[in-house]
């Protein structure tokens, strides 16, 4: 039988390199790459095609619900397993709106790991304990419909916002994204529109809120 | 030669064990025990005797950089390391002011962290990249980097006031809200509204 191809990306080198000692345990998972940059990930995806991508969900420059959804488009055969701190309401459900099949929060343990990357390998899920109660929990509350600001905005827009957020000007962000800058002007334009945010500072608190950077 | 004995303190379990596979994998060192908090970290070190207490900044219960003033005062034996993910001066002048001998970023490689449990041991000290720049600053000095009225301006700038607005409401001129909003800048190295206000967000003065 084939190993279970695994993608890991996570900013924190020391931490993902811990991971891949706990991995590199289970007998059958071979680690075919490690990233520590959301883009960056992405192109490896689409080369390496991971049965499994191990994602972080505070990255730098493209957080880890960005990647899970635009993984989603670019290797859809990869299972997005959302490694994250925080049993937090918003952040699950727009991992699970952006197509993530697992979410585990960071003190579950070394075999909890191995578990979840075996069950989304089997084409299954997995949850840990404290995220299933909220995704439960918020289904029963609203089917499972509560509003988003963020999910009014486009991809492109929540891009511009992360990148914003991280400090970087409009000409920075043209760069990064490769288009113009009065292309990232409108975007910022309307973002803050729809979000009714008048200024920068506004623009970085609503981000941090919504957990795009930390 | 013996061992050297670790203590690892974070509260994220699987990182934790990846630290102790890593730490485990060197034949120098010995991992004598793992706990998630501050408390039990002070606990642990007084009955387990360990050379070096690697320990993140940011814990549950009792907070890294009062778990490590404590461990300095009643297990003076055992050499701190702090890990932690932010890159924040003020944090590390805590950890040294607490009597941490060395703060490693997580972006370090294993490699790194051998080397400076390893270094802690032997009674050197090793900081992170541009973290060296932070501790060779007047160390011990001043806990707080910015003056109460910095504060007050980075405070109001970080809630999308401008200049003016700010000078206004603290009756001082546009001039002198510009000289503070410069100091602000130099002292914490950040560029950015962006950045002010992150930095903002992480010490409680906006939310």
């Amino acid at each position: 039988m084939g190993k279970i191809r695994v993608l890991l990306v996570d900013d924190h080198t020391v931490v993902r390199q811990g991971l891949r000692r706990i991995l590199e345990l289970g007998p059958e998972v071979e680690i075919v790459g490690e990233l520590g940059d959301g883009r960056l990930a992405l192109e490896a995806a689409q080369r390496l095609r991971p049965t499994v991508a191990i994602v972080d969900i505070s990255l730098p420059e493209l957080n880890g619900i960005e990647v899970t959804r635009q993984l989603a488009k670019a290797a859809p055969d990869t299972r997005v397993l959302i490694l994250s701190m925080h049993a937090d309401d918003a952040y699950i459900r727009q991992s699970l709106r952006a197509g993530a099949k697992g979410y585990l929060l960071k003190d579950a343990d070394d075999q909890d790991l191995l578990k979840a990357v075996a069950a989304l390998h089997a084409g299954g899920s997995y949850f840990s304990p404290a995220v299933s109660k909220v995704v439960l929990e918020g289904y029963l509350h609203d089917g499972g419909r509560a509003d988003d600001e963020l999910a009014t905005l486009s991809a492109r827009e929540r891009e511009v916002l992360q990148l914003i957020a991280e400090g970087k000007s409009n000409k920075e962000v043209a760069q990064a994204l490769d288009i113009a800058v009065s292309t990232v002007e409108s975007h910022r334009k309307h973002l803050m529109e729809k979000l009714d945010l008048h200024n920068t500072a506004d623009m970085v608190r609503f981000a941090v809120r919504k957990g795009v950077v930390q | 030669m013996e061992k050297v004995r670790v203590l690892i303190v974070d509260d994220h379990t699987v990182v934790r064990r990846g630290l102790r596979k890593i730490l485990e994998s060197t034949p120098e060192i010995e991992v004598v025990g793992e706990v998630g908090d501050g408390s039990q970290a002070v606990a642990a070190a007084d009955q387990l005797s360990p050379d070096v207490v690697l320990m993140d900044v940011s814990l549950p219960v009792l907070n890294g950089i009062e778990a490590a003033r404590r461990i300095n005062a009643e297990t003076p034996r055992a050499r701190i390391l702090m890990l932690s993910m932010h890159a924040d001066e003020q944090y590390v002048r805590q950890s040294i002011n607490a009597g941490a001998r060395g703060y490693l970023l997580k972006d370090a490689d294993d490699q790194d962290l051998v080397e400076a449990v390893l270094a802690v041991r032997r009674g050197e000290t090793r900081y992170s990249g541009t973290l060296a720049r932070a501790v060779s600053v007047e160390c011990g000095c001043s806990p707080e980097i910015l003056s109460p009225r910095e504060r007050e301006v980075l405070a109001m700038i970080c809630s999308g006031r401008t200049n003016r607005e700010v000078a206004e409401h603290l009756g001082l001129s546009v001039n002198t809200v510009e000289t503070h909003r410069k100091h602000i800048i130099d002292k914490l190295d950040l560029h950015s509204t962006a950045e002010l206000v992150r930095y903002a967000i992480r010490h409680g003065m906006v939310s």
